[in-house]
Order: C-alpha cells, then sequence, then structure tokens
C-alpha cells in the first residue's frame, strides 16, 4: 500500500502544480482592434519573383498523380502535397492554429461556412482569373464556394449529385416500374416487402447526416440564411418535416432497414445477399459498387432521384473545394494551379480516373471517360443522370457555420428515433436548437426563423 | 540479514557526510543531470497541456464584425463549467459509464481473481499455457479488439448470432439495450488477463511457510484461497479497482469502434466521446471545461474508493 500513498502524493503535487501554471496559460487572446475586426480584404494578386512552391493538402486517393503532372510542365510553380485523409479537418485546424496553415486544402462544401467562422481562408478575388473561373463550375458549386459572390475563397472540386441505384433484375422480377415520385417508390416498397418480408427497397442509416441534408436539400428545405447582421436558423421547417415524415412512415412500416451504416462491411453484405433492391446515392457511388460487389455487375441502373412534385428537383452529397488558405502569400500562383487542377480536361480525367472525382467544372460533363457508357451498369451512360441531377440542384442552399455540431446533434437524435425513442421529425427539433447553441458558443449572431 | 541493513545505512551516511564536506556544487549538477531528463519531457507533455486545458476552460470566444465577423477568446470565468453542469447530454453519458463501470468492473475483477486463484492453486497442469492464453488479449490493441468483436455482433457477419438464430435466440448485441454491455464485453475480454496478472503476481509473492502453516493447522485448499491468499494481495485488488474505474471514466476506444456499425452509440456516449464531439466543433473551451470535470471525477473516485477500501481493510 506504501507504493499507492506515495502516488497519490505525488498526484496531488501535480495538481497543485498545474494550476499554478494554469494562471500563466489562462491569458487569452487579445480582442482585435477595430481595423482587423472588418472582413479581411482581398489579398494582393501579385506574382512571385523568383521560383514558388506551394502546399496542398487533400484526400483524394490518386492526387500525387495529378500534382507530378503539373510539377512535370510548371518548374517555376512547385506543389507540394500531403494526404491528409486520416484526419482532414483536424489537421487543417491544428494547422491554423500553429499559423502554418498550407497554400491550399481540401475543404467539403458543408465545412466552408464552418472554417470561413474560423478566419481560415482568404479571398482571392483581386486575381482576375479567380473572379473569372465563376463561369466555368456548376452553379450552385460557385455560390457556395464564393458564399454568394462576396469574395473567392476556394475553387470547387467535385460534387456528389443525387440519383437512385435500382437492382433492374429485383425490380423486373417483382414486376414493378421504375419510381418517379417518392409516393411511387413508397409503394414500391410496401410491394416488395409484401412479396418478401426479408427484402426491403433500401436503408435509412440514421448515422449518416451528410446523406439526410441531401435529402433535404432536393426538398428545397433551406437550414440557414442571413439578413440584418443575423444567421437565420430553419433547420426545423415545413419542407425538412416533410422529408422526415415521409422517412418515419417507411420505416414505422418496416419497409426499410436501419441496422446498416453507410459503406460499412454490414451494409455491403446486405447488398452481396440481395436484401436490399436500391440506393439512394451520388455520383462518387457508382465505383462504390462497382468495386465491392463486382457479382452484381449487370444487375444495376441509375435513374434520377424520386421527386416530390411533378418538377426534377436533385440534392447533393458531398464533395469538395479546394480552398484558399489563411496566410496564402502566393495566390497568383495559387489560382494557376487551383484553376488548372479543377477546370483542364487532362487533370480532371485524372482525377475521376484516380479518385473518382466527378467534377464540378461544367466542362466536366464532357471528359470522354464520362460519356461513355460505363460495363458494371451494363454500359448505360450513368454520368448522363448524374449531369442532369447536377442541373437540378437548389443553388441557394447555404450551409450553417457549426455544420459539424449541427450533423452530430441531427445524427444523435435521428438514431433515437430509429431506435423508437421519439419520430425522425423530433430530430429536425433537436438539430435546430443545437444550431442555436452552437453558434451562441461561439458568439455567432443567429435567430431560429426567418 | 539485520547486519547488512545496518552497514548499508552506515555506507551512505557516510558517504552524504562527506559530499557535504565537499560542497553542494557537483553533487546538485549529477542530480540534475539524471532527473532532467525525466522532468523536462514530465513538464513539457504532462504539466503544461494539463495547464494549458485548465486555463482554456476558463475562456470564451466573442466576436467581432458581421457574418464571418473575427473570434477571439477572453476571460470567462466558471461560464464553461456552468454550461457542463447544465448539459444533460453530459450527466447521461456519466450515469451510463456509471452503470457500466458497477456492472463491469467488479464481473472483470471477480473473473480476473478466480483465475489468478486457479492458476495459483498446485492442483492446474499446463501453467505456463493459461497464463499467456489469459493475457493474451492485452497483446491486441483496443481498436482491433473492437473491430473484431463488432465483426461477431453485427447480424449480417456473425457465425455466432447464425448459431444462436439456428437454435431459437434472436440476438441483438448491438440494439439500443445490449449495445453498452457489447462494448463492456470487449472491454471485459480485452483486460481481465490484465487484471489477472497484476494479482498473479501478487500471490506469486506469497511466502509458501503461511500455506505450510495454515495447512498444518487443517486448512482446505478453499480455506487457504480465501482466508490467506484473497486477504494478502488485497492491495492489489484495491490497485487493479482503481485503474478499472479511471479506465472506465476514459472509455472511448470500444464504443467509438462500435459506433461504425450501429447507431445506438451516439457521439455523446461516454464523456471522453462527447468532449471529443465539442472540439471537433471548435468548441474547445468547452472540451477543455469536459475534460477538467472528467479528471476531477476520476480523481475523487479513484481516491475515494482507495480511502474507504484501505480504512476498511485497514493498510
Amino acid at each position: 500500500m506504501s507504493n499507492t500513498a506515495t502516488r497519490i502524493r505525488i498526484a496531488g503535487a501535480v495538481v497543485a502544480a498545474a494550476a499554478s501554471i494554469a494562471g500563466l496559460a489562462a491569458c487569452s487572446s487579445p480582442a482585435p482592434s477595430g481595423d482587423a475586426a472588418a472582413a479581411a480584404p482581398a489579398a494582393a494578386c501579385e506574382p512571385a519573383k523568383g521560383n514558388v512552391t506551394l502546399q496542398y493538402w487533400n484526400t483524394v486517393p490518386g492526387m500525387d498523380q495529378v500534382v507530378a503532372l503539373w510539377n512535370k510542365n510548371n518548374p517555376n510553380i512547385q506543389v507540394e502535397m500531403k494526404n491528409i485523409s486520416n484526419d482532414q479537418y483536424g489537421t487543417i485546424g491544428n494547422a491554423l492554429k500553429a499559423g502554418k496553415a498550407p497554400e491550399l486544402a481540401q475543404v467539403g462544401y458543408d465545412e466552408l461556412p464552418d472554417l470561413r467562422t474560423q478566419n481560415a481562408f482568404v479571398d482571392a478575388s483581386a486575381c482576375a482569373d479567380a473572379t473569372a473561373a465563376k463561369s466555368k463550375f456548376v452553379p450552385w458549386t460557385w455560390s457556395q464556394t464564393s458564399f454568394g459572390d462576396t469574395g473567392v475563397f476556394a475553387f470547387p472540386q467535385d460534387t456528389g449529385p443525387m440519383a437512385l441505384y435500382v437492382r433492374s433484375d429485383i425490380f423486373k422480377k417483382h414486376d414493378l416500374e421504375i419510381p418517379k415520385t417518392w409516393d411511387e417508390y413508397a409503394a414500391d416498397a410496401q410491394k416488395l416487402h409484401d412479396a418478401d418480408p426479408n427484402l426491403s427497397i433500401t436503408f435509412f442509416d440514421p448515422n449518416n447526416a451528410e446523406w439526410f441534408n441531401g435529402l433535404l436539400w432536393q426538398n428545397n428545405a433551406e437550414m440557414y440564411g442571413y439578413a440584418g447582421d443575423k444567421w437565420h436558423v430553419t433547420v426545423e421547417s415545413d419542407q425538412s418535416k416533410q422529408v422526415a415524415e415521409y422517412w418515419q412512415k417507411l420505416i414505422d412500416a418496416k419497409l426499410v432497414r436501419t441496422d446498416l451504416a453507410h459503406g460499412s462491411t454490414p451494409m455491403y453484405a446486405a447488398y452481396q445477399k440481395n436484401q436490399i433492391a436500391t440506393y439512394v446515392g451520388a455520383a462518387w457511388g457508382y465505383s462504390m459498387f462497382r468495386d465491392n460487389l463486382p457479382d452484381q455487375a449487370g444487375k444495376w441502373t441509375i435513374v434520377p432521384m424520386p421527386t416530390w412534385g411533378s418538377s426534377a428537383a436533385s440534392g447533393d452529397w458531398g464533395g469538395s473545394t479546394v480552398a484558399f488558405m489563411k496566410g496564402n502569400t502566393h495566390l497568383y500562383e495559387s489560382v494557376k494551379f487551383n484553376s488548372w487542377l479543377n477546370t483542364d480536361p487532362e487533370a480532371l480525367a485524372l482525377e475521376n480516373k484516380l479518385g473518382g472525382l466527378y467534377p464540378a467544372a461544367t466542362a466536366g460533363s464532357a471528359l470522354p471517360a464520362l460519356a461513355e457508357g460505363v460495363p458494371y451498369y451494363n454500359n448505360e451512360k450513368i454520368f448522363d443522370v448524374f449531369a442532369d441531377s447536377s442541373k437540378n440542384i437548389d443553388t441557394s442552399f447555404t450551409w450553417g457555420p457549426t455544420q459539424k455540431t449541427v450533423n452530430l446533434a441531427l445524427q444523435d437524435a435521428l438514431a433515437k428515433a430509429t431506435a423508437g425513442d421519439g419520430k425522425l421529425a423530433d430530430a429536425l427539433t433537436a438539430a435546430q436548437a443545437a444550431a442555436l447553441k452552437s453558434m451562441q458558443d461561439q458568439a455567432i449572431p443567429a435567430v431560429a426563423g426567418n | 540479514m539485520t547486519d547488512i541493513a545496518t552497514r548499508g545505512t552506515r555506507v551512505v551516511a557516510t558517504t552524504g557526510g562527506r559530499s557535504r564536506h565537499n560542497g553542494g556544487g557537483p553533487r546538485a549538477g549529477t542530480i540534475a543531470a539524471f532527473l532532467i531528463p525525466f522532468f523536462l519531457p514530465f513538464v513539457l507533455f504532462y504539466l503544461v497541456p494539463i495547464a494549458y486545458a485548465i486555463g482554456q476552460s476558463f475562456l470564451v470566444v466573442r466576436r467581432t464584425g458581421g457574418q464571418y465577423g473575427t473570434s477571439y477568446t477572453t476571460f470567462g470565468g466558471f461560464d464553461q463549467y456552468v454550461q457542463v453542469f447544465q448539459n444533460t447530454e453530459f450527466w447521461s453519458s456519466i450515469g451510463r459509464i456509471g452503470l457500466f463501470g458497477i456492472v463491469q468492473v467488479p464481473v472483470m475483477l471477480f473473473v480476473a481473481l478466480i483465475m489468478a486463484l486457479l492458476l495459483d492453486t498446485p492442483l492446474l497442469k499446463l501453467k505456463a499455457f493459461f497464463r499467456i492464453a489469459a493475457f493474451m488479449p492485452y497483446a491486441v490493441p483496443g481498436v482491433i479488439a473492437a473491430i473484431m468483436w463488432s465483426f461477431l455482433y453485427s447480424p449480417q457477419l456473425s457465425p455466432v448470432v447464425d448459431l444462436l438464430k439456428a437454435i431459437g435466440l434472436q440476438p441483438d448485441f448491438l440494439g439500443p439495450g445490449a449495445v453498452l454491455w457489447s462494448a463492456a464485453n470487449v472491454s471485459t475480454w480485452l483486460w481481465t488477463g490484465y487484471n489477472m496478472l497484476i494479482m498473479f503476481s501478487a500471490l506469486q509473492a506469497i511466502p509458501q511457510e503461511l500455506y505450510e502453516a495454515a495447512k498444518l493447522d487443517g486448512a482446505s485448499n478453499w480455506a487457504i484461497a480465501w482466508k490467506i491468499k484473497v486477504p494478502i494481495i488485497a492491495p492489489s485488488i484495491i490497485l487493479t479497482t482503481v485503474f478499472s474505474i479511471i479506465g472506465t471514466l476514459q472509455l472511448y476506444a470500444e464504443p467509438a469502434v462500435l459506433r461504425q456499425i450501429s447507431s445506438n452509440i451516439s457521439s455523446t456516449f461516454t464523456p471522453n466521446m462527447l468532449a471529443y464531439a465539442v472540439a471537433s466543433g471548435n468548441n474547445y473551451q468547452q472540451a477543455a471545461a469536459i475534460s477538467v470535470v472528467i479528471a476531477v471525477i476520476t480523481f475523487v473516485l479513484s481516491f475515494g474508493f482507495m480511502r474507504l477500501t484501505s480504512k476498511r481493510a485497514g493498510l
């Protein structure tokens, strides 16, 4: 016991010492003066005198080969890249705190306002090439990277326009039509379930807020707005409730599974065992099925998302931008590289081939690889479906400045509902509250409702 | 025995006297040279981070300017702590972990004790094999163990689930009620062997004479185990309990891995998961306050338990 007693004393001393040092560490960062508090002016855009080396952090498989191609042709602007897929936002956040952010970093659309609230970006609009790039990208992506044309903080890279993946063999066997609306989809779900109780039309993963947000986006469920110097939080709206109540009905009737996590081994096992007939997914999902379920080649087809009304509308799930990071003193060169990376046909083709990226550049849909039929999908031109989907995405959709926290709260509450504690619509209430609370914690002015 | 000890003391005393004569200079330097390799990392990687966390926990974020104004931090007193105490998610995670600990720790330590006592009986054959076999899970990293178990729990992949279904059961290891105990099972599997080894090494240190004396007095193996062995290794059992209490409050890896396949583990399932979720939302100050509160609760529980048991056991 004497050993333990010594340990207690040492531990006591440690706490005392720590407490005394705490006084020193508690010095806080000073309030910025009036000038600094104003929105950072667009940085100058001068070419550097000598050679420049840019740092570019990303999570795209095969991106090193794309960068190597650039480096070969541009000896004066060399790019060094680092793959940060282990902990993308943790790595970026730590680098920002340490003042060592790279010139360029990959940031998801839904994380842009969050990082901008942390002062992570620099405005590249002083570069003529940057502002001129607007016409080269799908409208909604530019709207999000330019924060409604108030600057150029990132270039769009790829997107995840959504569509419906259908097991045409299962649909044929049960004599079902491809659903055009969500009502038809629900009716098909019922027919499949009646024919075979072990067969579900799809699964609802409550731990996938990004996917659920894509569904909300499709229904024009605007979650955030900005007016009168305040954020307006409308996570809980009639449109979002309509989506939640729809899926609640499917779950209550046991027409969709709720026990599968997206992308998990159990999910693929369920598809492998022919237990699930459709997948509500994004463009980048095409390679997931091709690579994980090779046995099912020729059995899948991709069709537009079912719609709420008669007019075509789609949502986006995922995709990323390449952002100009704080401290970037080589904007001119950064814009040159970033522009090549995300609009040059050769670069886009390589990124699509190696990383499976579906380009945000409008020219992307003309890529040979995206114009051809895909063998796994019966040689169907599946990218035409995604290109149409991309055109039907609401351009005014805005992400919140604390989206990550809101997504976690949404997921936790959706999971409660699928476990039988409450309803999916309650999750919208929880997410709405989490949005307001987290914005208050970050001293971001916000109110509920329009 | 006494002679050697006395002589030893005398030698030390002489050396001490001599060095006092020669002045403290070189000796202080020597001490410093030996201590710096410990103290420097200790201060840098232990005290400073703790102090930094405590410092952060007293700050709040403020902001100037419009929609994307500049943020700064300022002293906020106990603001963050007030929020921790008002956070129902925090208290439900503590409650969940409390339930976990009250059940899992006694079960695990009881099994470890029984295994240690069995290994210590002369009756058991293949001792080396059983010792290593029982200790083996500890060599598996916690995350790997959790992934492995998650495959055994998943209804899509698990042969165990298939087997139970074949005999008419409907197990749902990942369901809302069961998932806590599925995580507890992983922890138990991982840590029982480790705790057993601590108890077993304490048993090995008991002099054989005690057993001989007990046998001469007519004590059975059973009586020797419960009346002699267990009381003597009580300090080890207390130590393993304290380690387990600390481990329980810091539970992270097992539920975080199971969360990958079960939505019934929320992002705030354990206090550490909550702190991580809050930090990933850029609220470092609140995460620091949560961490400090977890540390204080751990401190109070561990030392409270030690004080309670040392009084009882007369240690």
